[in-house]
C-alpha cells in the first residue's frame, strides 16, 4: 500500500473503518442468518439440520469478509452484506413463523 | 505406517523433480520433457499407492488422517532438507522407492 | 481497495495478520504444549507414580474409596489411569467443597490412597490458557474463537495472495534474508496447510454453538434442547430413598468390555450411588476413536448391573461435528501421530511468528537510514519481541516456579501461575528498555539457559533426572526434560545468531527449520 509521508488521508481510514465494521459485524449478521435458513429449511432432523447451520456459518462470514475487502467502495461493502442479510432475514422469519404458528 | 510414510515421500520427491526448475539445480542436468512427465505420473502414482495402503491398513478415518499426517511431515523434510543437505535427501527419496515398497509387502 | 483483488488480499491478509498475530502467537504456543498436556502433568506433579495399567483393579479402589468418602454426594465421577494418565482420579459433587461445587482427588492406582502431590495445574494450565486465555468466563473464549477465525482468514487470504503457490511448493532458499523469511514462511504454511485449516476450523466448530447460537434459537428456543437432542442426555434418575447397595464397578466393566472388547475407558459417573435409583454409565475413551462418539456409551442399573441403554447412534451430520472436534483434541493420537501434532503445532506458531517478523522487517528496511524507528514501527517490534521470546521466557518461568516454589506454599498452583504472567510482563520491560536485535538476543538467550537447565533442576530438586528416569523407563518424565534440552539448544542458537552484529546475507534462518529437528530428534 502506498503511503505518503504525511500519512494516510482521513477518507481512506474512513473507508478502512467501515469495511472492517461491514466485514466484523455486518458479516457475523450474515453469517448467521445463514445459519438460521439452513437450520429451518434443511430437509433433515431437527438437530442435523442446526449442526449443519452452524457448521456452515463461518464459510460465509468468511466469504463476507472477504467482499468487505475486495469490493470497490465502503458502500459496496455494505451493500453486499445488508442486502443478502435482508432478504435471508425475510426467508428465515418466513420459516420460522411457519414452524411457529 | 513407516512404509506408507517412504512411498509418500518418494512420491514427492518425485513431484518436486518433475519440475524442470528443481530437476536441472538438483541432478545438474536439462531434463527432457518425457522424463518430467514420468517423473509427475509415477509421483502421482506413489501418492495414490500410499493413500491405498493406509486406508487398507488403518481404515478410513485412522488411515486417512495418518496418511495426510506422514506426507506433510515427509514433504517438509523434503523441501527444509534440501537447500541444506541436497545428496542425503535425494538419497533418503531413492531409499524410500524401495524399501517403502518392500515394507509395505513385508508386513503383509 | 481499487487495486486488484490479490492486493486487498494481501492487505487484509498482512494487516488482520499483525493486529492479532501477538495473540495467535501465544494461542498457537500454549495449544501446541497442550497436546503434551499429561505429560507436561506428570512432570510438574512427580509424586504422582505411575503404575502397570490395571482397569479392574483401579475401578474397585476408586468405588471403595468414593463409598467411604462421598457417600453423601448425589454424583460421581471416576477417571481410569491411561498410558497417559498416571492417576487414578475420582471426583464427586459437593456444594461446600471443591472447586465450583465439585471435588477432584488424585489417588495412587495401586493403592487407593490419595496422592499428595504439590499443587500444580501442570499442563493443565497451558491447555485451558489457549481457550480461555486467563480471562473471565465468556470473554477469553470469544476471543480466542475471533483469534480462530482471524487465523482461518489469514490462511485463505494467504492463499489468495500467493500467487507461485504451486510454481513454488518445494521452494526454500535460505540465506536471502526477507527472501528466506518469505520462502518459510509460505513454505510453513503450504506444505503443513491441511493441518493449519483443520486446526483453524475445528476449533470454530469447537465453541459455534456459543459464537453462533442464532441457529439453536431460532431453531429450538434454547439450548438445552439441542443439547438433548445432540447428547441424547436423559433425565437424571430420582432419588428413591431406598438404600440399596452398588453393585461392584468391576462386573459392569466386563459387561461394557463384552460389548466392545478392548475398548478403553475414559470415565465413569455414578448417580444416586446408594440407592434403588442408582445409575453408572460408562464413556469410552477419547482415544480409541477420530471422532467423539456418544454411542461409545454404557448405561446401567446401579442396584442390579442392568444395561438400561446404550448411547444413540450418530448421524452423519453428527459425525462431522464430531470428527472436527476429535482432531483438534487429538486424544486419538499414538506416540507417533502425537509427536506429528506437536510438531504441525509448531509449524503453525512459526507461521505467524515469521510472519510479524517480516512484517517489520520489510518496514524497518524503509528506514534503515534513521537513527530510531518510527514509534508505531517501534510498537510492534517491542510487541513481537515480548510476545514471542517473552512468551518462550514466561513457559520456561512457569517450570522453574513448578520446581523452587516450596512444596507446602499455600495456593502455589497460582504462584506457579502468577510467574508465568510476572515473567512476560518482565520481558516486556525488557524489550521496552532495550534496543531491538540485543533484546531478542538477550531474550532468547535467556531462555536458552532457563530451558537447558531445566533437566538438571528437576535432577537435583525431585531425584527424577534424566538419570532416573531414563532407566526406569518413565518416558513422560524423560521425554520432557529431553525437549526442554532441545528447545535450549535451539534458542542458543537463534540468539547466537541475533547477538552477532546484523550482517545483510546473514539473517536466522526461519523457525520453521525447528520442525525437522524436533521430529527427527525423539523418535
Amino acid at each position: 500500500m502506498k503511503r505518503s509521508a504525511a500519512g494516510l488521508p482521513l477518507s481512506y481510514r474512513l473507508a478502512v473503518v467501515s469495511r472492517s465494521l461491514a466485514a466484523l459485524l455486518g458479516g457475523y449478521l450474515l453469517a448467521s442468518l445463514v445459519s438460521v435458513c439452513l437450520a429451518l429449511l434443511l430437509p433433515l432432523p431437527q438437530v442435523d439440520a442446526t449442526l449443519t447451520g452452524l457448521m456452515l456459518s463461518f464459510v460465509f462470514y468468511l466469504l463476507a469478509f472477504i467482499w468487505c475487502f475486495a469490493c470497490r467502495s465502503a458502500w459496496r461493502a455494505w451493500l453486499g452484506v445488508l442486502l443478502p442479510s435482508l432478504v435471508l432475514g425475510l426467508l428465515g422469519g418466513f420459516a420460522y413463523w411457519m414452524k411457529n404458528p | 505406517m513407516l512404509s506408507i510414510a517412504l512411498i509418500g515421500y518418494a512420491g514427492f520427491a518425485a513431484l518436486c523433480l518433475a519440475m524442470e526448475k528443481h530437476f536441472s539445480e538438483l541432478l545438474k542436468r536439462k531434463p527432457s520433457p518425457g522424463k518430467l512427465r514420468v517423473l509427475r505420473i509415477g509421483g502421482w502414482l506413489l501418492l495414490m499407492l500410499s493413500l491405498v495402503l493406509a486406508v487398507h491398513g488403518r481404515g478410513w478415518a485412522h488411515g486417512l488422517v495418518e496418511w495426510i499426517a506422514v506426507l506433510m511431515a515427509g514433504v517438509t523434510l523434503w523441501v527444509f532438507g534440501l537447500p541444506y543437505q541436497p545428496r542425503l535427501v535425494l538419497g533418503l527419496a531413492a531409499v524410500s522407492l524401495v524399501l517403502g515398497p518392500l515394507l509395505a509387502v513385508l508386513a503383509g | 481497495m481499487k487495486e486488484g483483488f490479490r492486493q486487498a488480499m494481501a492487505w487484509l491478509h498482512t494487516w488482520t495478520g499483525l493486529i492479532f498475530g501477538w495473540l495467535l502467537f501465544a494461542i498457537f504456543l500454549t495449544g501446541t504444549l497442550s497436546y503434551f498436556k499429561d505429560e507436561v502433568s506428570h512432570w510438574a506433579q512427580p509424586e504422582v507414580r505411575r503404575h502397570a495399567l490395571d482397569p479392574v483393579a483401579s475401578l474397585g479402589l476408586a468405588q471403595r474409596y468414593l463409598e467411604s468418602n462421598a457417600a453423601h454426594s448425589g454424583s460421581w465421577m471416576i477417571r481410569l489411569p491411561s498410558e497417559r494418565e498416571a492417576a487414578l482420579n475420582v471426583g464427586w459433587r459437593d456444594p461446600e467443597g471443591g472447586r465450583r461445587g465439585f471435588v477432584r482427588k488424585d489417588l495412587d492406582a495401586q493403592s487407593g490412597q490419595p496422592v499428595e502431590a504439590r499443587d500444580s495445574r501442570g499442563g493443565d494450565f497451558f491447555y485451558r490458557f489457549h481457550f480461555e486465555l486467563q480471562m473471565p468466563y465468556p470473554w477469553g473464549r470469544w476471543l480466542s474463537t475471533l483469534c480462530a477465525f482471524i487465523m482461518l482468514l489469514g490462511l485463505v487470504t494467504g492463499i489468495i495472495t500467493h500467487k507461485k503457490i504451486f510454481k513454488e511448493f518445494f521452494t526454500f532458499r535460505p540465506g536471502k534474508g526477507q527472501r528466506s523469511w518469505l520462502d518459510g514462511h509460505n513454505a510453513i504454511g503450504v506444505l503443513v496447510l491441511p493441518f493449519h485449516l483443520m486446526i483453524s476450523y475445528s476449533s470454530l466448530v469447537l465453541f459455534m454453538y456459543m459464537v453462533m447460537p442464532a441457529s439453536i434459537m431460532a431453531s429450538y428456543g434454547d439450548t438445552s434442547g439441542y443439547f438433548n437432542d445432540l447428547f441424547g442426555r436423559d433425565e437424571a434418575p430420582k432419588v428413591a430413598n431406598v438404600a440399596t447397595p452398588l453393585v461392584p464397578l468391576a462386573g459392569l466393566y466386563a459387561k461394557v468390555q463384552e460389548q466392545v472388547p478392548g475398548a478403553r475407558i475414559g470415565f465413569i459417573q455414578v448417580q444416586n450411588a446408594g440407592d434403588r435409583n442408582a445409575r453408572v454409565t460408562f464413556t469410552q475413551s477419547s482415544a480409541d476413536n477420530v471422532p467423539y462418539q456418544r454411542s461409545a456409551n454404557w448405561t446401567f442399573e446401579g442396584a442390579t448391573g442392568e444395561l438400561l441403554k446404550q448411547g444413540a447412534p450418530e448421524s452423519a451430520t453428527m459425525m462431522t461435528a464430531f470428527s472436527f472436534a476429535g482432531l483438534h483434541m487429538g486424544n486419538y493420537a499414538g506416540p507417533w501421530l502425537r509427536w506429528l501434532y506437536f510438531a504441525f503445532g509448531l509449524a503453525g506458531t512459526a507461521v505467524i511468528g515469521t510472519g510479524l517478523v517480516m512484517w517489520l522487517g520489510k518496514r524497518q528496511l524503509k528506514h534503515a537510514k534513521q537513527e530510531r524507528l518510527p514509534g508505531e514501527l517501534r510498537l510492534v517490534e517491542v510487541l513481537n519481541i515480548a510476545s514471542m521470546s517473552g512468551l518462550i521466557l514466561a513457559v520456561a518461568g512457569f517450570f522453574w516456579a513448578n520446581r523452587l516454589l516450596p512444596v507446602a506454599l499455600q495456593g502455589r498452583a497460582d504462584w506457579e501461575v502468577n510467574t508465568f504472567f510476572l515473567v512476560w510482563l518482565a520481558a516486556l520491560l525488557h524489550a521496552v528498555l532495550r534496543p531491538g536485535r540485543r533484546a531478542w538476543g538477550e531474550q532468547l538467550a535467556l531462555g536458552a539457559l532457563a530451558f537447558a537447565l531445566l533437566p538438571l533442576l528437576n535432577a537435583l530438586s525431585t531425584g527424577q533426572g534424566l538419570n532416573a528416569s531414563v532407566p526406569a523407563g518413565d518416558w513422560a518424565m524423560a521425554g520432557f526434560d529431553l525437549t526442554a534440552l532441545a528447545r535450549g539448544l535451539f534458542l542458543a542458537w537463534a540468539a547466537s545468531k541475533m547477538l552477532r552484529p546484523p550482517k545483510p546475507a546473514a539473517k536466522r534462518a526461519p523457525k520453521a527449520a525447528k520442525v525437522s529437528p524436533e521430529m527427527v530428534e525423539v523418535q
